[in-house]
């Protein structure tokens, strides 16, 4: 048993993960060859664990409507909303349009599909607003800097914003979009950058740790 | 009393914010102001300056990665820079890594080329979704017909004029990205830093941020963020859109964060030092 | 008679001169000599497919001067125009390629021929090719002498020499680190959001509320959502011991497999196999915002005492993180999806920056090994704050300077090709 789950499994992982890193210097075509198969082999494990996830969402809803389980009833939307896409599907064959005119699937996806999926987003905008009311607020020199930034890059970002600083600023010479640019450019990219690189080397030692079969716990522990 | 009155104004029910917000956006949308966007910013001039100096026959792909939920923000900037580009005569390849935006794409591509009379596999193509990005990106370097040898339709690609001569990266003038995922850093690392395509991006504006680095370096020749940049292309090649009508609504929501964020450090002030 | 002479002399000299400005000056209708000591070549680390073609620059090479590159796979005739450009370009220092891997001199012409751009990428690594270079001026054209080559598929990118020294340092110390943890032990700094995870749990079991954790919207080849899942594993273990409850909403379904098999195995190992649930792990959608809403939905119903966001975010960290803070839980975040960080900083109690989150499997498990690795990881930072520091100053000078050759030998060795 510890050979299937274990040990084979980390031999996969050191092997695989050893040729993927050495194909970044061996420019061979056989090397390509190899990273195209990796890469339609992923694709291939991703579409049959695609079935998996839809077997599993539809068994567990299942079980909660059999059991009466709390709010049992949003269970029977899965089933409702599953079906409003696939059956207007089918009999479009996937097609969203038949030349100039909608199909059944093209309305199931402009209609049901295309304002659900874009008022979730929407909702987004009300999150930050609220949440930019509460975080704001001036405790400290940082967050000074910090709602300084904020008010150039809001007021920068609209024309009503810019009217306003022109009103209010406008002696200054300086135009609000050269302070946003200044700030986008210099102190967010330094920064910015500064993460990027700490994260693209916990990205190496990571990958080491997994090739080389220390950090395994993603297998399950021994 | 007054004390308690702040207190309950800081800890103010979220909700009271958003049907706050909720009136004002009704009202912008209703009752429009008419605001024209002055500054136009940089990193969308560059974008309208390269696309602007391709002669015309060039061929550009266009490649529209959002599904309905960033649509609003996107498909004004994909349709400001389709009719760009085929106002400029310039080839159009549609391809998308998305499989929500199919849809989106049928839609957008059921009305722009008709306003140039411009005609389907003559002046341009609509590929199929591709799950895969990076196997698509790469496989395009050598042989593009090696993934998309047919259309959406599943018609042969390669006999369609607009194909004339396109073979892979090499004869490809501009890659235009629009996207609501990681799609533009991939065009960039796989098309545009290994095989020198130019690339540019429209992307939401809670994402703009992130890319600054690649603008920097010139890994991305210009950038369109959220409603703000469509409205800013539209005002460019002069054709107003959804773009700049959202532009009222964007301009009053962000004037209202600003006078929260002032209110809420009005009184904070207040409760600490009266 | 002198005067004669003088004359003689005048009239000899006048001829010489004319003779001599005959012979150097070319006039417009002059012949352009056909250009010699072309070479052709494979060009090196490369998959095959490209030729290389060399020769001198001359002193004709002006821009209204043009040259023609044909290339033909046949053994004689075929010829097909590869490319086209004015004479005074395309020298070697145009390929990009470091300093160690290729001679960048502008004494000679360099031209890359792509022949897949004009065969079959089948047919183009093996068989020889020939080829030949046209000048043309006023419309004549001047051949070269025909040469051939084949290309190959080349074993290794020498230009790519820097990247695999740095890789065999960063393996050096990472196996010394590990090598040296069994020996003793190492220090590592505390970080708030971990130690806070017994607190959650503990808090969410005397109120008997669930603890949701969710692994974000990464695929699992995502580092982060690997992460993701040794922090999974440590906090079911927990959850196990306190026998609380635990729930783990899915968007990928690769990564539901896993973290059923992680979660699985920490209950058994906190000896509480009986009270795995294989609902535990549920798909919701592969949708983005579906499965926000969703867990949305899940959130506002159920009231969890503690969730955790561990992985890979986008937009839908702030609709999540919102939600979660509005129904009193404990929320503890961690992505590497820098964009996301504020929104998480601001909704949540504890925020794993990046790294952070990598390191947490070590500092969970308290595991010597995997705790001696972070050493890597600050070494890789150690090598480049000075790297940036020396670079950016010695490349700084050198353009003060005006270095260029020094300027692009330190450009050159922190280029990735």
């Amino acid at each position: 048993m510890k050979l299937i789950k274990k040990q084979i499994p980390l031999a996969i992982v050191l092997v695989f993960g050893t040729l993927t890193l050495l194909t970044y210097f061996v420019p061979h075509k056989r090397s390509v060859n190899f990273l195209e198969t990796m890469n339609k082999w992923e694709n291939i494990v991703a579409a049959f664990a695609f079935f998996l996830g839809l077997i599993n969402l539809f068994y567990s809803h299942y079980t909660k409507i059999s059991r009466k389980a709390d709010g049992w009833g949003y269970s029977i939307f899965v089933y409702i909303g599953f079906l409003a896409i696939a059956i207007p599907a089918y009999v479009s064959h996937g097609k969203n349009m038949d030349g100039s005119v909608l199909t059944w699937m093209g309305w199931a996806f402009k209609y049901i599909y295309n304002p659900l999926s874009a008022t979730m987003f929407a909702v987004l905008a009300f999150y930050i607003v609220s949440t930019a009311y509460k975080s704001f607020r001036i405790r400290s020199l940082q967050a000074f800097v910090l709602f300084a930034a904020a008010m150039f890059l809001i007021l920068g970002n609209v024309p009503l914003g810019q009217m306003i600083w022109d009103k209010l600023f406008g002696w200054t010479s300086y135009a609000i979009s050269d302070i946003v640019d200044w700030i986008m450019h210099v102190p967010a990219i330094a920064g910015k950058r500064g993460i990027m690189i700490g994260i693209a080397i916990g990205v190496v030692v990571t990958a080491l740790k997994i090739i080389f079969g220390i950090e395994r716990q993603y297998l399950g522990k021994d | 009393m007054l004390k308690e009155k702040l207190n309950a104004l800081l800890r103010i029910d979220r909700r009271w914010i958003f049907l706050g917000l909720t009136v004002v956006l009704f009202g912008a949308i209703m009752r429009p102001l008419g605001l024209i966007n002055k500054e136009i910013s940089k990193d969308t001039r560059n974008a309208y300056d390269f696309m602007e100096k391709l002669p015309a026959g060039s061929f550009v792909i266009l490649s529209l990665d959002y599904d309905p939920s960033t649509a609003p923000e996107l498909n004004p900037q994909a349709v400001a820079v389709a009719r760009h580009a085929f106002r400029k005569n310039l080839r159009v390849g549609v391809v998308t890594y998305a499989a929500g935006a199919t849809g989106l794409i049928e839609q957008l591509f059921a009305v722009v080329p008709a306003e140039f009379k411009k005609e389907y596999g003559r002046d341009y193509i609509i590929f199929p979704y591709q799950p895969s990005a990076v196997a698509a990106l790469t496989q395009m370097a050598s042989d593009l017909y090696g993934i998309y040898d047919k259309d959406k339709d599943g018609k042969d690609a390669k006999s369609m004029p607009v194909m004339l001569g396109v073979k892979n990266y090499k004869n490809i003038s501009l890659v235009v990205c629009i996207a609501g995922t990681q799609m533009p850093t991939y065009w960039v690392q796989y098309a545009g830093d290994k095989y020198g395509v130019p690339v540019m991006a429209g992307v939401t504006a809670i994402s703009q941020p992130g890319y600054g680095p690649y603008l920097q370096k010139k890994q991305l020749k210009g950038l369109l963020g959220g409603m703000k940049g469509a409205a800013e292309y539209e005002h460019l090649i002069d054709t107003p859109g959804k773009g700049t009508s959202g532009i009222d609504a964007l301009s009053l929501a962000h004037v209202m964060v600003v006078g929260l964020i002032i209110v809420s450090n009005i009184a904070m002030v207040i409760l600490k030092y009266l | 008679m002198i005067k004669n002479k003088s004359g003689l002399s005048l009239v000899l000299s006048f001829l010489a001169v004319t003779t001599v400005f005959a012979a150097t000056s070319p006039r417009p209708s002059a012949q352009l000599p056909p250009v010699t000591r072309l070479t052709a070549a494979d060009m090196p680390y490369d998959v095959g497919g490209t030729a290389l073609l060399k020769w001198d620059v001359r002193p004709e090479d002006t821009p209204d001067v043009l040259y023609q590159i044909y290339v033909s796979s046949m053994e004689s005739g075929g010829w097909i125009k590869a490319d086209e450009f004015p004479a005074d370009t395309r020298t070697g220092d145009g390929i990009e390629l470091p300093f160690w891997a290729w001679n960048a001199s502008v004494r000679e012409h360099v031209v890359k021929v792509e022949l897949n751009n004009f065969y079959g990428e089948a047919q183009t690594t093996g068989p020889v090719f020939r080829f030949k270079v046209t000048s043309v001026k006023d419309k004549k054209s001047y051949d070269s002498q025909v040469v051939s080559a084949g290309t190959v598929s080349n074993w290794f990118r020498l230009d790519r020499l820097n990247n695999l020294v740095m890789a065999i340092l960063v393996f050096i110390v990472f196996f010394w680190a590990v090598s040296h943890a069994k020996r003793k032990g190492l220090f590592i700094r505390r970080i708030a959001g971990l130690d806070a995870i017994d607190e959650a749990i503990g808090r969410a079991t005397e109120m008997g509320k669930p603890i949701y954790y969710l692994p974000g919207i990464g695929n699992m080849t995502m580092v982060s959502t690997i992460a993701s899942t040794f922090i999974l594993g440590e906090v079911s273990k927990k959850v196990a011991q306190y026998d609380s409850t635990i729930k783990v909403p899915h968007k990928d379904p690769v990564v539901m497999t896993v973290a059923k098999e992680v979660v699985k195995q920490a209950f058994l190992e906190a000896g509480r196999p009986d009270s795995y649930r294989e609902d535990i792990n549920q798909f919701v959608s592969y949708d983005q915002f579906s499965y926000a809403a969703s867990v949305d939905g899940m959130i506002s119903r159920e009231k969890p005492a503690a969730i955790f966001y561990m992985g890979w975010f986008m937009a839908e960290s702030l609709l999540l993180a919102e939600v979660g803070s509005t129904t009193g839980a404990i929320q503890i975040a961690g992505t590497d999806e820098e964009a996301q960080l504020p929104f998480f900083f601001t909704a949540c109690d504890y925020t794993l920056i990046g790294e952070e989150l990598y390191a947490a499997g070590a500092y969970l498990s308290k595991d010597p090994m995997l705790m001696s690795a972070l050493k890597t990881q600050d070494f890789g930072k150690l090598v480049v704050m000075v790297s940036v520091a020396l670079g950016g100053i010695l490349a700084s000078l050198g353009g003060l300077m005006h270095w260029d050759p020094f300027t692009r030998i330190i450009a050159d060795l922190f280029k990735a090709y």
